[in-house]
């Protein structure tokens, strides 16, 4: 399986296909929903298409959100490869963030340590968060999607309540912490936009996750008990180790996440209900890229322009921002099922030869 | 304690207890009867959370048993979506369930949103329905235990006795009926129905319609009995509770009833506590529901596993 072997670019070919494919159907749904319920829909329609691109600071705004929707989808394409359905990403963010935030509040948070210890707080947190309904599993056969989802609720209530009750300024009746100290902020990379430390965590994180799961004996062992448990298990891999740290290893990553949100210069601060619901959003970077951690970032730039161009559409006009969950949710059914391309067939013909004989070292993977 | 003891044991627990399971009930019925035909309905939360928004706009508008029987349909069609993603597209009926569950978050809001004008928080200014309690006061005259069984019997949503009523016949439509064992076999075993000509894929489908319909119902109950109206988020877990409570009831009808029961209870705790104890956060006590779950999970799959571990040595 050499990196540049034809079925590779085939198949990349072919996965950017599908999701394009699969985006402008959404889009088309989308269209149909803002001419049925808004006043001006070419407005709205443009807003969701341009808006990013509209100022250095919508830049910031969306390259922020690619750092972060990479991260969650790092996170859950791990999880994936090993065919566990552990949607506690949620929960590791506010764990993670939790954790950041009380590091960069304490007397560490003044010392140009703050953001390593931080981020390190933030990813022991996560990965033990991510740990709970991985051993619960192994050991005891609990299902990890209901288990991780019930963590993310528990994650959220806590945090909210140790902001509402100890963390925030006493008196003020505010529900966030007070600003950090800037030692504990990430520096920003273009001054005066959003764009900071965080876009490069997560090339980092994009990087660290293909080497661990393609150049390791861990990630290939990961990626078996993924493919087939069963023969896994023959050949004598534990898979329930390799389930547990397959789930840990993400929670460290969704820790990361929750640090940098909460020490981005977005927030800089903690505040309830902090991850608007990104976390979740995840799960549809995962599997757009087909939970692969190179494909991640590109698949979180382009639906992090979609996310961000959604977000201005509901300030800048009466279309509101919640509207992008139909794009979303087709987007998931549409890349998910196997629906082909139109004209696949026609393609098929014309490639037939090429494609029959590189599919094979690809089936035997 | 004396306090919180005195309140668990009176007839207003009781009733509370029975509201705050109805929904719960319903989703779990559902997920129990997906389950079975092999299809872990991971969609109940969305599920119930369009339904409950649907059977709030159409309650404004029409009775509220037209607005609960839209509700249902409204989670009916999100199975058949379903159904269709993931038995003709051969989409993973765990993504799919996501989907949904996405679509429900934001598009209740998007929806809600333009139902009430702009108002993204909740239907406060839509007047909506409620579904009916049923009166049972003739109890009172039965001698002696009349008036402590009008307490407990009376002021319960149609759709409770409703619930009460299903987890009967979806135990006598399982166990006793032919479509009961295909729809079992197929979960079991889909080669084995398949061989006897059943058609696999259609029983999958309707099962898929039915646990949407389900959860359905759950939904209206929830937005037209426990709370009059739509909030944002209102279903806050339950439907994922459910799916707990599918796998914590054995995978029975009766089971299930016992489950949800179980997290009802628990549940109505969480009503009741903040005002017994305010020294107790009140996140703290919200998070009482979802600990249970995790840890009765957690406790009932370790006793399975244990079964399960002594079933193959006494083979040996």
């Amino acid at each position: 399986m050499s990196q540049n072997s034809p079925s590779r670019w085939a198949m990349i070919g072919r996965e950017t296909g599908r999701a394009l494919t699969a985006v402008v159907i959404a889009l088309i749904v989308a269209l149909v929903v803002i001419l049925l319920t808004s006043a001006d829909p070419g407005a709205a329609f443009q807003t969701l298409l341009t808006a990013p691109l509209s100022s250095n600071r919508t830049m910031g705004l969306w390259i922020d959100d690619v750092a972060k929707l990479t991260l969650t989808g790092l996170a859950f394409s791990l999880v994936f490869q090993a065919r566990q359905f552990s949607m506690g990403v949620q929960g590791q963010v506010y764990m993670g963030g939790l954790f950041a935030a009380l590091i960069a509040m304490s007397p560490i948070g003044a010392t140009p340590m703050a953001i390593p210890v931080a981020m390190l707080a933030a990813m022991c947190a996560g990965a033990v968060y991510g740990f709970i309904p991985g051993y619960a599993k192994a050991r005891f056969g609990a299902s990890e999607i209901v288990s991780s989802l019930m963590l993310n609720y528990i994650a959220i209530l806590i945090v909210n309540y140790l902001i509402r009750a100890h963390l925030a300024p006493q008196g003020t009746g505010q529900l966030a912490t007070a600003k950090f100290p800037d030692t504990a902020i990430y520096p920003a990379i273009l001054p005066g936009t959003r764009f900071d430390l965080g876009i490069l965590v997560a090339l980092v994180a994009t990087f660290v996750v293909w080497f661990l799961l393609y150049r390791t004996n861990w990630g290939l062992k990961l990626r078996l008990v993924g493919h087939n448990p069963k023969f896994a298990e023959y050949s004598g891999i534990r898979s329930s180790f390799i389930m547990v740290s397959a789930m840990t290893v993400a929670g460290a990553f969704g820790g990361l996440l929750g640090s940098v949100f909460v020490q981005g210069r977005a927030f800089g601060n903690l505040a309830q209900n902090f991850d608007g619901n990104l976390a979740f959003e995840g799960i549809l970077i995962a599997i757009v890229a087909r939970s692969r951690p190179l494909a991640v970032p590109f698949v979180a730039l382009a639906y992090g322009y979609l996310r961000q161009g959604a977000q201005l559409m509901g300030i800048r006009t009466d279309v509101p921002t919640e509207m992008i969950s139909v794009v979303q949710a087709i987007i998931i059914l549409l890349v998910a099922s196997s629906f082909s391309l139109p004209g696949k067939k026609f393609f098929a013909n014309l490639l037939g030869r090429k494609t029959t004989p590189a599919a094979a070292p690809e089936a035997a993977k | 304690m004396i306090e919180l003891l005195m309140t668990v044991f009176s007839a207003t627990f009781f009733v509370t207890v029975i509201r705050t399971t109805t929904p719960l009930l319903f989703a779990t019925l559902g997920g129990l009867i997906s389950d079975l035909s092999g299809a872990l309905n991971v969609a109940l939360e969305g599920m119930m959370l369009i339904s409950a928004l649907t059977a709030v706009i159409v309650s404004v508008y029409a009775p509220w048993y037209v607005a609960v029987l839209s509700g249902i349909c409204a989670g009916a069609m999100l199975g058949a979506i379903m159904a269709f993603f993931h038995l003709r597209m051969k989409a993973d009926i765990i993504l799919v369930g996501f989907a949904v569950n996405i679509l429900a978050t934001g598009g209740t809001v998007f929806a809600l949103s333009q139902a009430t004008g702009g108002d993204k928080g909740t239907s406060i200014n839509l007047q909506s329905k409620a579904v009916p309690a049923v009166n049972l006061s003739f109890l009172d005259a039965i001698p002696l235990i009349g008036p402590t069984l009008r307490s407990l019997l009376s002021g319960h949503s149609i759709l409770s006795w409703l619930a009460l009523f299903m987890v009967f016949a979806v135990w006598y439509f399982l166990y006793r009926t032919p479509y009961g064992l295909w729809l079992r076999g197929v979960g079991e075993y889909p080669a084995a129905p398949e061989a006897a000509g059943i058609n696999v894929t259609k029983v999958r489908a309707w099962s898929l319609v039915a646990s949407g319909a389900f959860a359905g119902i759950g939904g209206a109950q929830l937005a037209m009995f426990n709370y009059i109206g739509f909030t944002r988020d209102m279903t806050a877990g339950r439907g994922f509770i459910a799916l707990g409570a599918v796998l914590l009831g054995a995978r029975h009808p009766v089971g299930a009833m016992l489950a949800a029961l179980l997290f009802g209870i628990f549940e109505a705790l969480a009503v009741v506590m903040p005002n017994l104890f305010n020294w107790i956060p009140g996140e703290m006590i919200q998070t009482i529901p979802f600990v249970v779950t995790v840890l009765a999970l957690i406790l009932f799959s370790y006793r399975a596993q244990r079964a399960r571990q002594m079933r193959t040595l006494t083979k040996i």
